[in-house]
């Protein structure tokens, strides 16, 4: 091994903080538009209420995206494409789950093909509970988010690396098969 | 033409649909399955060449399955519902596509949801739903509360450690 490690001109703990400070001023956002949630985005994101201010943008693909928005219901064969998203973004991701269709099931608590709770399949770091959360919810939930990465909660990459297993479980057992 | 005049040259009973703040002309006809094909042909001769819709309806106290063939005519403003009914337990029908090739997507549906047969139709298959291991959910007699319940309320939460970066 290296015996004259260089010595590092900041510390291990610092150059955290740092890289957390710069990464949450510049979340770039994909929303994957499953339900009605995705009509309260354009106004977000467009002049009216601009979350471009706080250096959100939306982004076409999964690959060059930071945080991952889940704008409504979640059928079986939606949450399969939602992993298959998930899986493609590079660490650190976030995911912030949007309106009570993915925090409890919403109106279709009984529906035979919308898997109730969507943290059971993938880590959530932010729930927006309401139907439909207004822009200035959402606004608010992204400031939220901003202020937990900057002190670290926000955590479900690391989360997902961790009990990568039992999160592959709970997806199979929706999942007849994983393969396409 | 008019439908009545249809319905008056081919012989069948109709009757006349009333919907609350809608006054176009509606009629409904329960016809014979295998006469279907070729009243569907004389309507879409005479003028209704849009195939609206195929909808089904079940009826578990009767033991039938109700399938519904929509249809309408842009020249007398006028909707026409042609019915058949199928035996519950082995619903079965030949397929109607060649008159219509939207039918096709519609067969597809119903035997997705409803679990009819279309004899000849050779896209019947997974359509809508993915993984899906039970009997088809839009029958009565398919008990969504319980499935979701067994199905999505018996898989565990992930334990979680809360660990810092």
């Amino acid at each position: 091994m290296n015996e004259n490690p260089a010595p590092m001109a900041i510390p291990e703990e610092d150059w955290k903080k740092i890289q957390r400070m710069l990464s949450k001023r510049s979340l770039w956002m994909i929303h994957f538009c499953t339900g009605c949630g995705a009509m309260e985005m354009p106004p977000t994101m467009t002049s009216r209420y601009d979350m471009e201010r706080f250096g959100i943008i939306p982004m076409a693909t999964p690959r060059q995206a930071d945080l991952l928005l889940v704008t409504g219901y979640v059928a079986v064969k939606t949450l399969k494409r939602i992993v298959r998203v998930y899986e493609q973004m590079q660490d650190p991701k976030y995911v912030i789950a949007f309106g009570s269709c993915p925090i409890n099931g919403g109106i279709y608590w009984d529906s035979y093909n919308i898997i109730k709770r969507l943290d059971k399949y993938i880590p959530v770091d932010l729930y927006i509970a309401g139907c439909m959360p207004r822009p200035e919810a959402i606004m608010d939930a992204f400031l939220k988010l901003m202020k937990d990465i900057d002190e670290g909660r926000a955590d479900g990459w690391i989360r997902y690396r961790k009990y990568y297993d039992k999160y592959k479980a709970n997806q199979m057992r929706v999942f007849k098969r994983w393969d396409e | 033409m008019k439908a009545i005049e249809i319905f008056k040259g081919l012989g069948l009973e109709y009757e006349e649909l009333k919907v609350k703040g809608n006054r176009a002309p509606r009629y409904k006809a329960r016809v014979d399955p295998e006469k279907l094909e070729d009243i569907i042909i004389r309507f879409k001769e005479s003028g209704f060449k849009h195939f609206v819709a195929l909808s089904v309806v079940d009826w578990i106290k009767d033991g039938n399955l109700e399938l519904i063939y929509h249809m309408f005519s842009y020249e007398t403003k006028e909707d026409v519902f042609l019915s058949i009914y199928l035996p519950r337990d082995e619903p079965k029908f030949k397929t109607l596509r060649h008159l219509f090739p939207q039918i096709e997507t519609y067969e597809r549906e119903a035997h997705e949801m409803f679990g009819i047969y279309f004899e000849g139709n050779d896209r019947l298959g997974e359509f809508i739903l993915e993984d899906w291991d039970d009997m088809p959910p839009m029958r009565k007699d398919f008990d969504t509360e319980k499935y979701a319940k067994e199905k999505y309320e018996s898989v565990p939460l992930v334990e979680e450690g809360g660990e810092k970066e």
